[in-house]
């Protein structure tokens, strides 16, 4: 079955883009991926000079590069082709890791971001190589004199146990390595260290050996540190309260205590109208138990939509940024895609419109529309305003105003919801109208939290685990669909006569999934009983909860 | 997360239930729509011995669109590139929403019986498979030693 057919140059594009997109060709501004040629002809003025030297300014200029980086580049920048080449070798693959940790300052804004994308575009490392990584952590080679090395090395570490997960993984959560990155959650330990230490032992759980076994260690321990850190999730300092959020999410998600009720059990929400929605989300984004708090710490591109959708009127939400980095946060219609894979989020098609306060630009359509405000800090709030009557999208950062922008109402009219896409290591916090605006704008606006209504089970947030569990325990009836097991199968195809379709399923076939051949007719067989199944057992399940 | 389609739910418990000789899928403990995937080297092959590690993930239009697979083990393969891209006409344009996990793992179980040295995806591995097949499945059996036998 299935031969190779990259003899087909025409769509060479494409043609590359076989694997799972989580790791290629993601859009310019998510991220950074392309296809990459030639390497070689870009190595030669390289040579010259050590490897470590060269790596290092490649990284610097990959940093400085990043920032600006708009649009749709035909080709990722020079930098990032030479580090791609030169990781090939093994050598060039240590060298960047050292020169990761080297270089990339503990303030750089996307610097976290920038470890995870060039070591998830480098070619897979040896194991050999993995386990020298681990092997830095060992006291001899210094790490707690240097802060910038050691928080670095945390990202690399925690980016591998998410790459490699499965056996790799395994290999490098040794014993020194899993007492390291616990004995890193202890009080006096730096915060930033602390953060990405914790981060990291969360992508090792990722590998359920590796959960185990963390568990078990952490089982016996006094009191598991987690429970210590979940209290910083209220801090006024912004980095203190990545750490309790972070933390917060392991205990309901990777390494519960028992006697320790799951987030969801006891979050009031009975005053919340609107929220992020869970069920319109992409799979890798991390949302607090009252629907108001989201994080990313995949390296894809995770974007979400609110609970309320907007027709007419003039409407405003606020968000605190926890962290500075790279953020697209706007509206965008159930028409925008979330392809977190590719790097496409919010403003990266014509249903969208994002607000990037990192690299001082608006998204709309994938195009970048530059602005006038400063750069966004932690603890900045970035206002959103859409105005359906005038036509209008304004933004504001910390009070200061954006022009309004009409383009998208050539393509949409209405149907918005507020919605927001996240780099890795990225965190803000919605506010629909729960508490006081700081910055509200000047002319009559509504806002979600007043207009919104949601069900107190549309208002859970359960752990995925335990949602996960439910979703499996769903049962399929047997005259149901053979693509989507969802619907009732009443479509027969002609000329080749093969049913077992729904009605959904059959609008979107191109051929036959059977026998490939084309459809001239899509017949209707049977309509004694309701084609569609409106009540999905999803949804019925979470009533009963 | 999005809601979860039932297609995938059936899936998932088919994989559970009758587990394909040779393949281990898994679905993530926290995205059910990303799997951890083992496919062991077929017999008769350079690969025999081998345990790849891959990964899959079933994008939101699926099953109208292909799951996009890569390999996380290291590989000497023509149609498998540095990256562990794996160059298959099913998880392309031979794509149809009658196919499953199940029936790409295979075929990439297959793929590894019969590499395709004239579709290439690592052209130098393919140009070695051509000319000299006898030094590329020794390569392939180098690899699979290093990189795909555990300890």
């Amino acid at each position: 079955m299935g031969s190779c057919l990259c003899k087909d140059k025409n769509d060479s594009e494409e043609d590359n883009d076989t694997g799972v997109g989580r790791s290629q060709q993601r859009h310019a501004r998510g991220s950074l991926r392309n296809s990459y040629r030639n390497p070689e002809v870009l190595q030669t003025s390289a040579s010259v000079k050590t490897l470590s030297d060269t790596v290092d300014k490649l990284v610097r200029e990959t940093l400085d590069v990043i920032s600006t980086m708009i649009d749709n580049e035909p080709e990722p920048p020079n930098s990032i082709l030479m580090l791609h080449s030169i990781t090939e070798k093994p050598a060039g693959w240590i060298e960047l890791v050292r020169s990761l940790m080297r270089v990339v300052p503990v303030e750089h804004p996307m610097g976290p971001s920038v470890i995870a994308l060039l070591l998830d575009d480098s070619p897979l490392p040896t194991k050999e190589s993995v386990l020298k990584v681990g092997e830095m952590v060992a006291p001899k080679y210094g790490l707690k004199n240097n802060l910038r090395k050691e928080r670095n090395l945390c990202v690399i570490i925690g980016c591998l146990a998410e790459k490699l997960a499965g056996p790799s993984s395994i290999a490098l959560l040794n014993n020194s390595m899993l007492k390291y990155l616990i004995s890193n959650l202890n009080e006096d330990i730096e915060p930033n260290v602390k953060l990405l230490s914790l981060i990291a032992l969360e992508k090792f759980a990722q590998t359920s050996e590796n959960k185990v076994t963390i568990q078990k260690t952490l089982q016996d321990m006094k009191q598991s540190p987690f429970l210590t850190l979940e209290e910083y999730v209220l801090s006024t300092s912004f980095l203190l309260r990545q750490i309790g959020f972070c933390a917060c999410w392991c205990l309901d998600n990777y390494f519960p205590v028992s006697g320790r009720q799951y987030s969801y059990e006891n979050t009031d929400v009975s005053k919340i109208n609107a929220m992020l929605n869970t069920k319109d989300v992409s799979e890798y984004l991390k949302i607090s138990a009252d629907g108001l708090e989201a994080r990313c710490d995949a390296y894809t591109f995770e974007s979400v939509r609110c609970t309320f959708q907007i027709t007419k009127g003039c409407w405003y939400y606020e968000v605190l940024l926890i962290t500075p980095g790279v953020m697209q946060i706007g509206w965008a219609t159930k028409e925008s895609s979330f392809l977190s894979d590719d790097g496409y989020g919010i403003g990266d098609d014509k249903y969208s419109i994002g607000f990037d306060g990192c690299r001082r630009i608006i998204w709309h359509n994938a195009k970048s529309i530059p602005h006038s405000l400063p750069t966004w800090k932690s603890g900045s709030i970035l206002g959103c305003l859409l105005d359906l009557e005038k036509q209008e999208v304004i933004f504001t950062l910390d009070g200061e105003s954006t022009d309004p922008y009409r383009h998208i109402f050539n393509s949409v009219k209405q149907g918005f919801f507020a919605a927001a896409s996240f780099m890795s290591f990225q965190q803000c916090r919605f506010n629909f109208g729960l508490e006081p605006f700081r910055y509200p704008p000047q002319r009559a606006f509504t806002n979600f939290n007043e207009s919104g209504m949601l069900s107190s089970s549309d208002k859970i947030i359960l752990p995925r685990h335990i949602y996960l569990d439910m979703l499996r325990k769903v049962s399929v009836r047997d005259d149901s669909c053979t693509l989507c097991f969802d619907k009732k199968a009443t479509m027969r195809l002609e000329p080749c006569s093969h049913r077992g379709f729904c009605v959904t399923c059959t609008e979107q076939l191109k051929f036959c999934p059977m026998c490939r051949s084309d459809i001239r007719r899509k017949v209707q067989e049977c309509t004694d009983s309701p084609v569609n199944v409106e009540v999905s057992d999803v949804e019925a399940i979470q009533t009963e909860t | 997360m999005s809601s979860l389609p039932r297609r995938i739910i059936k899936e998932t418990q088919r994989l559970m239930q009758e587990p394909v000789p040779g393949i281990n899928a898994i679905p993530d403990e926290n995205n059910a729509r990303y799997f951890h995937v083992i496919v062991t080297g077929p017999n008769d092959s350079p690969f025999e011995g081998g345990v790849f590690k891959l990964e899959l993930f079933l994008p939101e239009d699926y099953p109208m669109s292909a799951p996009k697979v890569r390999f996380i083990t290291k590989i000497y393969h023509p149609n498998i590139d540095r990256l562990g891209r794996i160059c298959l006409d099913v998880l392309k344009d031979k794509w149809s929403p009658a196919l499953q996990i199940r029936t790409i793992l295979l075929s990439i179980q297959a793929l590894l019986s019969a590499p395709n040295p004239d579709d290439p995806l690592a052209n130098d591995v393919a140009e070695l498979w051509k000319v000299n097949e006898a030094e590329a499945i020794k390569n392939a059996r180098e690899w699979t030693q290093k990189y795909a036998v555990e300890d």
